[in-house]
């Protein structure tokens, strides 16, 4: 057999992996902000952008989908052309791919943190940007595609399996999600609400975590572990086994983020079982991982990158039982809504991504410039503060989360809240705050060592743009040959790459319709309240600026079946309330108190119009120790009244029952409303104008789990 | 157990790795990258099989059976009959009478319930923002302890002031207005809201 002659070109990997570096500072940067916004909330200095709630979806996006993005597509670009001895096959697509992509990152960056958002978390970009990444994804696909199509390679490898299960399932899953109405340029409401809407996100969120931060990396380590350790796969059944079992039981936990919510019981408990039965599959991935080693722990001991795989494979180990663990309903009653969460996302997000990337770039580099790394022991710095910056990050957060849901939970002997000021609840957890924010500066001292580190190398190195390879043309199969071992008809899979990504396709797509297909036909999983209306134009408009703010990412609004919860907050939260809540506002972390019934006048957290209005200008001033960020500039922004009848035009769209034409009605009763709010505040000595922001807010929260409460 | 018939066919599809002495597949080779012919470890099978049959059991129990501690409604029913049977006990016989305390742990008690839930309204210090000041001789609603301790108990929804009825005991209730009365009235906050009500001597 003849064999051929071509070149790699180095180029793309070369740039993502520069924008992995260059995003993953920044994006960690602005958590660390985030982290001392918290501790210190006047720290936003009445600046919209610096805010904690605005901010935060800039970390999750830029860490998820900037660094953590890049990071997947300098392994993809590395490492397809070596597995399947073939180049990429086109520099322009790889070239519209990394640029595309990077727009999107900078777009991102210049529309969250100006409150231009959905709301959904790691879903948040407003839709022109959503359309953009549709079309980069599309382009990713076919760059990679069509690369396997020219392959040499007869087999393709597990991680190329892993990357096609990625690209696959994160195109479904965002379209899915995105499905949207656009009102203008900038805003849109999602066709699904309240509890469905819940439920698509979180399927999106969880396999966001699932197909995004974990398949490709998992991609990731089984090429650049073997490579770095020079170690065979510990067993290729294993991989064969862990890979489907993962992508198909994988898209079914979604619902374990929505464990006594509104959701009905029999989707909760499809997500509590496919969690558990997630341990298995995750594990082999782990053991794969780890076991790849034996033979080479010697070398372990002395190489930074093998130390950081080590730990972030065993980081993966960790998160995957932790994660089934937080799905069980006794102990998600104690971990929801608190920093428990934040902990568990971050053992994985620091650990398995932030490790793996970091070694695959210690690795890479030396390689891409033909020299060494330009120091060992900055790396092994490195990697001594990065450890110890997770565990600083964790564990006051584990404390954290416990103790404050202990707090909540808590009843004295005659039956009252031992904690009914929820402020004290928060106020008892600050210290943990400040541990979690040393933890997280620790982490990136350690980035910022890498980047000094990569950058000597890079200085003293010279790039090496194209490599020379070899191999035979690929033989077409003709029939079977002889794949005759006991897995031989997967083999046979691995050389037909269409009908691979057919069947990954249908494993992933099982899930999800099982799930969702009867949340929207069958009218007994959201029953109708009568009593519930939608909302006045104003109080849309108010809802409107609760989403852009990011309230959600401190509020929930999800009161769940618990006394310690309906004494605090009221009547728990049904399906039926959610059905005008495009989208809905659950929210995933109550670092102030939950708002579902924040209206309802008889509840012990019913708060007068003024009182919103000092508490959302200056909340220090009502509660010296709140650590919730002032708002100024609602008070002096004005409601964009013009965009009123487009938004009442959408929710007639998406099938909320005002009265016809009412989209022409609606800017004179927003008006009225406006005028009898700010009347009121006018009458408390507050000097204000009908059409500021604050008006529609307050009218938004004073409506808030109001509606079932009418007729008590 | 026949390790043999798992793999197999013929002894010329395997290398040995030399550091572990495992089978390497051969025709395996990804850009150097071999593969074991390992099998799954036992313990991780084992793992597998029984997070399936608690799939399965936890499933039964839900969808054939309706366990109620799967139901959640039912769960949450339960949690409030509890309660509330106990709680019936509890107060069985017990009355409570509403009399002005100053002794120094009830202050005490009522101060930091001040500090902690009413403050947020009142100010720290009793001079009023949203709510009445408490320092100076005009009430709304009257300034007897029973009075007060109406207004705390049953709020005046209507204006802003909550009921306290089932978020505070009556003793706390209690402890709360002697403190307004023993220890607020009379002093001279930083920024005292305008007199609302008629003055009481
Ligand atoms: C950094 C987290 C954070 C953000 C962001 C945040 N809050 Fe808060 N919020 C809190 C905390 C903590 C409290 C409790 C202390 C207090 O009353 O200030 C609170 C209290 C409240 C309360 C009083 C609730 C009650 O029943 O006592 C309201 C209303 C409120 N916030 C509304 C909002 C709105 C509207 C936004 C968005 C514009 C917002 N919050 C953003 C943390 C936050
Ligand atoms: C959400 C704001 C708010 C909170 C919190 C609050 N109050 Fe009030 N309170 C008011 C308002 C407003 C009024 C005036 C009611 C009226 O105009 O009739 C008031 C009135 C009162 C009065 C009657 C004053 C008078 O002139 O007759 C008393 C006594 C009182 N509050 C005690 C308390 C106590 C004790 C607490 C804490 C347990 C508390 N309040 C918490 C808002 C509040």
């Amino acid at each position: 057999m003849s064999v051929e002659r071509f070149t790699y070109d180095n180029k793309f990997t070369k740039l993502f992996m520069y924008a992995t570096i260059l995003w993953g500072f920044v994006g960690m940067l602005v958590g660390l902000t985030a982290a001392f916004d918290l501790i210190f909330p006047v720290l936003n200095a009445g600046i919209p952008w610096l805010t904690f709630s605005h901010i935060r979806p800039l970390h999750t996006n830029a860490v998820i989908f900037a660094f953590v993005g890049n990071g997947i597509f300098t392994a993809v670009y590395y490492a397809t052309p070596r597995l399947l001895k073939t180049p990429m096959y086109s520099k322009t697509l790889g070239a519209i791919h990394f640029w595309g992509w990077q727009l999107i990152i900078v777009a991102a960056a210049l529309t969250l943190p100006l409150g231009l958002t959905q709301s959904k978390e790691y879903a948040e970009l407003i839709w022109p940007i959503d359309v953009a990444v549709v079309i980069i994804w599309v382009i990713f696909g076919i760059n990679f595609f069509m690369t396997i199509v020219q392959r040499r390679m007869k087999h393709m490898y597990v991680a190329i399996w892993f990357w096609i299960a990625t690209w696959i399932t994160v195109a479904v899953l965002y379209i899915v999600n995105n499905l949207q109405l656009p009102t203008s340029l900038l805003h849109s409401y999602p066709i699904y609400a309240g509890v469905q809407d819940a439920l698509v996100q979180w399927w999106y969120g969880h396999n966001a975590v699932a197909f995004f931060l974990t398949t490709p990396y998992l991609g990731v380590m089984y090429y650049f572990v073997p490579k770095a350790a020079n170690r065979p796969i510990y067993s290729y059944k294993l991989s064969i086994i862990h890979f489907w079992a993962l992508i198909f039981i994988y898209i079914w936990a979604g619902p374990h983020h929505l464990l006594y919510s509104a959701l009905p019981d029999w989707v909760q408990a499809l997500g509590v079982v496919f969690s558990i039965m997630l341990i298995a599959p995750s594990w082999g991935g782990m053991i794969n991982g780890l076991l790849t080693l034996r033979g080479a722990w010697d070398k372990v001991r002395k190489d930074p990158v093998l130390k950081m795989f080590v730990v972030g494979v065993t980081a993966y180990g960790m998160s995957t039982f932790e994660g089934p663990m937080l799905a069980l309903k006794s102990v998600n009653a104690l971990s929801h809504f608190t920093d428990w969460t934040i902990a568990h996302v971050h053992i994985g997000t620091l650990g398995w991504n932030g490790m793996l990337t970091f070694g695959m770039v210690y690795w890479l580099v030396p390689r891409l410039f033909s020299t060494k790394l330009f120091s060992r022991s900055l790396a092994n710095v490195h990697f001594w503060l990065a450890t110890l910056g997770m565990l600083f990050f964790a564990i006051p957060l584990y404390f954290a989360g416990i103790t404050q849901s202990l707090m909540w939970k808590q009843f004295t002997d005659a039956g009252y809240l031992a904690y009914p000021n929820f402020l004290e609840t928060v106020t008892q957890i600050l210290p943990m705050y400040a541990m979690r924010a040393f933890g997280g500066s620790l982490y990136f001292t350690g980035v910022i060592l890498f980047v000094i580190n990569i950058w000597k190398t890079v200085a003293a190195g010279k790039f090496v743009r194209y490599e020379e390879d070899q191999a035979p043309a690929r033989e077409i199969d003709t029939h079977g040959a002889k794949e005759n071992l006991q897995w031989g008809w997967h083999r046979k899979l691995e050389g037909k790459a269409v009908k691979f990504s057919v069947f990954a396709f249908i494993a992933i797509l099982i899930g999800g319709a099982v799930e969702m297909i009867p949340m929207f036909m069958i009218k007994s999983n959201v029953p109708t309240i009568a009593a519930v209306k939608p909302y006045t134009p104003l109080e849309l408009q108010g809802r409107d600026i609760y989403v852009s703010e990011g309230c959600y990412l401190c509020h929930s609004q999800m009161i769940r079946p618990f006394r310690s919860e309906t004494e605090r907050y009221g009547e728990y939260t049904k399906a039926g309330e959610g059905v005008y809540d495009f989208p809905f506002q659950y929210g995933s972390k109550r670092t102030g108190p939950d708002l579902a019934r924040e209206g309802v006048q008889s509840l012990p957290n019913y708060k007068p119009d003024s009182w919103h209005y000092n508490h959302m200008l200056d909340p220090q001033k009502m509660n010296a120790e709140s650590i919730m960020p002032p708002y100024p500039w609602l008070i002096t922004r004005n409601i964009d009244i013009a965009s009123t009848p487009a938004k009442i035009r959408a929710m007639i769209k998406l099938g909320v029952p005002y009265p016809k034409n009412y989209a022409d009605k609606a800017v004179g009763d927003l008006k009225v409303q406006a005028h009898k709010i700010a009347e009121n505040l006018r009458q408390s000595g507050i000097k204000v104008d009908d059409n500021k922001e604050i008006i529609a807010l307050i009218a938004y929260l004073q409506r808030l789990g109001t509606d079932i409460y009418k007729d008590k | 157990m026949d390790k043999e018939k798992n793999h197999l066919q013929k002894d010329e599809e395997y290398e040995i790795d030399t550091l572990t002495n495992d089978r390497l597949i051969k025709g395996h080779d990804y850009d150097g990258i071999r593969e074991l012919d390992n099998d799954l470890p036992p313990w991780w099978k084992w793992l597998f099989y029984i997070t399936i049959a608690f799939a399965i059991i936890y499933s039964i129990r839900l969808f054939v059976f309706k366990a109620p501690d799967l139901i959640q409604n039912d769960e949450y029913q339960k949690e409030m009959a509890s309660f509330n049977a106990s709680n019936a006990v509890a107060k069985a016989g017990k009355t409570f009478e509403v009399k002005l305390l100053t002794d120094k742990a009830s202050l005490a008690k009522g101060s930091e319930i001040w500090h902690k839930i009413c403050a947020a309204c009142h100010m720290a210090d009793g001079g009023g923002l949203v709510g009445p000041n408490m320092t100076d001789k005009y009430w709304i609603h009257g300034n007897t302890p029973r009075d007060l301790y109406n207004v705390v108990t049953n709020g005046v929804i209507a204006k802003g002031m909550l009921s306290y009825k089932d978020q505070l005991s009556d003793k706390a209730r209690m402890d709360v207005v002697s403190y307004i009365l023993v220890k607020l009235q009379g002093t001279k906050p930083a920024h005292p809201k305008a007199p609302q009500g008629k003055k009481y001597e």
